[in-house]
């Protein structure tokens, strides 16, 4: 059988289209039933609001999806349009970006659940400001998809990207490592972010009239949560930019994908834990708005603690680029 | 399909260097300049007790980024950088905005622009750091826990420039490459004006206002 370098790019594409949407749809879905489930418990304690509930749990489900259409896009794109080949680095381009958006996908679509279901239970305890909650609910969701905005902007730029003029070792690790970067990283500020965005939720409902500070607070703490998936969109982009002299030891190609997996893995867990450490300002916020100052200042001081592990997985991974 | 990723340069040969010009960047954001000019005569001109539209407007604008300015920095400081902010915020709503009409493009989808502003807050806020607390107790910060913390402390501040543009560019860029490739698929039919809703002005309007906060709070930390 003829194995030409268009063969390989379309294995690749079919792969990386079909994880791509694989894993895009774990997180979405997760997100969704929560909501649900939490729509269920709110129905129950006041049948009497059913319908406004069932209609904020479809319109938070719809955002939570949001992620996982992002990872459908993806997929189609590399099932139906014609990629040119040009090298073997194409094959570990495609594969990198179905990679990139598939998992990107997974923390956006869990954290928007749980903005979604917050709201719908806040609705129930607290029917006056419903159209609040809706309100704060949609910003909380739509900035929790940014995480997963990072790694489609990185599969897009490795699908259309023309690396026909790069050596085949090591820029495939670099490419691969990229894409991982973009999407491993993207898991944890995907979920810190909605956890953020849900204790606004619930404090909103608890306390109506501290609807501003709580909103702001949480788009400071969303946006937080967010820079360890920023640092694994700067590690992509570095790995996709820079050009690395061809090489004949498995080494540097190693050293690269090494790179990427380093800032993609060591971004997980800073963005779940800033997301929690957010959660409890944002909480407390609502309960307590008069020491609003030393709430904040000591919500930032702990997330940029919990920050300093993924600034080591970015330096390790610097490392690993520019000094290995 | 073909526009995706296209930067219209001129370059400009300097004894030995390139200058490099990103025209879109460059003509976008001078409408933008233009258009805030605009506005601001507007609101300014026939002021009255019953004000117009135009003045409701501006008044809005500014009071609300005033009060928010205050809220971080105190009274005394809000003086002096609240008309930072609401230019700020007032110039990157209509970066972000300015997307929506056809042929025009957001000049914040060009990473030189969120960098600038994002170079820019970092300054103001280490020198107001350096102003407030003195050159010693602010070069201290660096070497805590340890003394051998400060290159990573020294990192973790840079690492906040990169953040805060990258988040605004990463959006912007993500959402135009989003509604091109939809209308692409989709022939145009339908989901564009929704796309351009939700990415344009929604999440434009959004990200505007989180690097705005994020600028001011990183002044406040530095400043307390």
């Amino acid at each position: 059988m003829e194995q030409d370098i268009q063969t390989w790019v379309n294995l690749a594409a079919y792969l990386g289209g079909g994880l791509s949407i694989g894993f895009g749809a774990i997180g979405a879905a997760i997100g969704e039933g929560y909501t649900a489930s939490q729509a269920n418990s709110a129905i129950s304690r006041n049948p009497a609001l059913a319908g406004d509930v069932f209609k904020s749990m479809l319109v938070g489900q719809a955002i939570a999806e949001s992620a996982s259409v992002f990872a459908l896009v993806v997929a189609m794109i590399l099932l139906f349009s014609n990629i040119p080949a040009d090298s073997f680095v194409t094959v570990a381009a495609v594969f990198a970006a179905g990679l990139s958006m598939g998992f990107g996908a997974i923390g956006s679509g869990v954290g928007a659940g749980f903005p979604a279901g917050a709201a719908c239970v806040g609705m129930v305890r607290q029917p006056s400001v419903s159209g609040k909650l809706t309100t704060n609910m949609l910003i909380g969701s739509a900035v929790c998809q940014t995480p997963s905005i990072f790694a489609l902007v990185v599969s897009f730029i490795l699908i259309f990207s023309d690396f026909g003029s790069y050596p085949l070792w090591p820029t495939w690790g670099a490419i691969l490592g990229a894409g991982l970067a973009a999407g491993l990283s993207a898991i944890g500020s995907g979920i810190g972010g909605g956890i953020v965005a849900g204790a606004s939720s619930e404090g909103i409902a608890r306390q109506p009239a501290a609807v501003t500070p709580v909103t702001n607070i949480m788009l400071l703490g969303q946006a937080i949560a967010q820079t360890p998936a920023i640092l694994g969109l700067l590690v992509a982009f570095i790995l996709i930019f820079k050009e690395f002299g061809a090489s004949d030891t498995i080494a540097p190609a190693m050293a690269l994908l090494g790179s990427g997996l380093c800032m993609g893995i060591g971004g997980i867990g800073p963005g779940i834990g800033e997301g929690i450490a957010s959660s409890g300002g944002v909480k407390w916020i609502a309960r307590n708005e008069k020491d609003i100052g030393t709430l904040t200042r000591t919500m930032l001081v702990g997330m940029a603690v919990a920050e300093s592990t993924a600034i080591y997985a970015m330096v390790i991974s610097l490392v690993l680029i520019f000094v290995v | 399909m073909e526009e995706l990723g296209k930067v219209y340069q001129l370059i400009i040969p300097l004894s030995g260097h390139k200058m490099v010009f990103n025209l879109d960047a460059i003509v976008y954001s001078w409408i933008v300049m233009l258009l805030i000019l605009v506005f601001g005569v507007m609101a300014t001109r026939k002021r009255g007790v019953i004000p117009n539209y135009m003045q409701v407007l501006g008044e809005l604008f500014v009071s609300k980024l005033y009060a928010l300015t205050e809220d971080a920095l105190g009274e005394d400081m809000a003086k002096t950088y609240a008309p930072l902010v609401c230019a700020l915020f007032m110039f990157l709503v209509l970066c972000n905005w300015i997307g929506i009409i056809p042929h025009l493009e957001e000049p914040t989808k060009d990473l030189n622009t969120p960098l600038s502003l994002g170079v820019m807050g970092f300054f103001i806020a280490h020198y107001v750091g350096i102003k407030t607390k003195g050159f010693k107790a602010y070069a201290k910060e660096y070497f805590e826990p340890f003394f051998i913390m400060a290159p990573l402390n020294i990192i973790g501040e840079l690492a906040k420039i990169v953040s805060i543009s990258f988040r605004l560019f990463g959006n912007i860029m993500g959402g135009a490459i989003i509604i091109l490739v939809v209308s692409y698929l989709t022939y145009s039919i339908l989901l564009p004006p929704f796309l351009n809703a939700f990415f344009g002005i929604f999440v434009g309007a959004i990200q505007a206002f989180v690097f705005t906060m994020l600028t001011v709070v990183y002044i406040s930390v530095q400043a307390k």
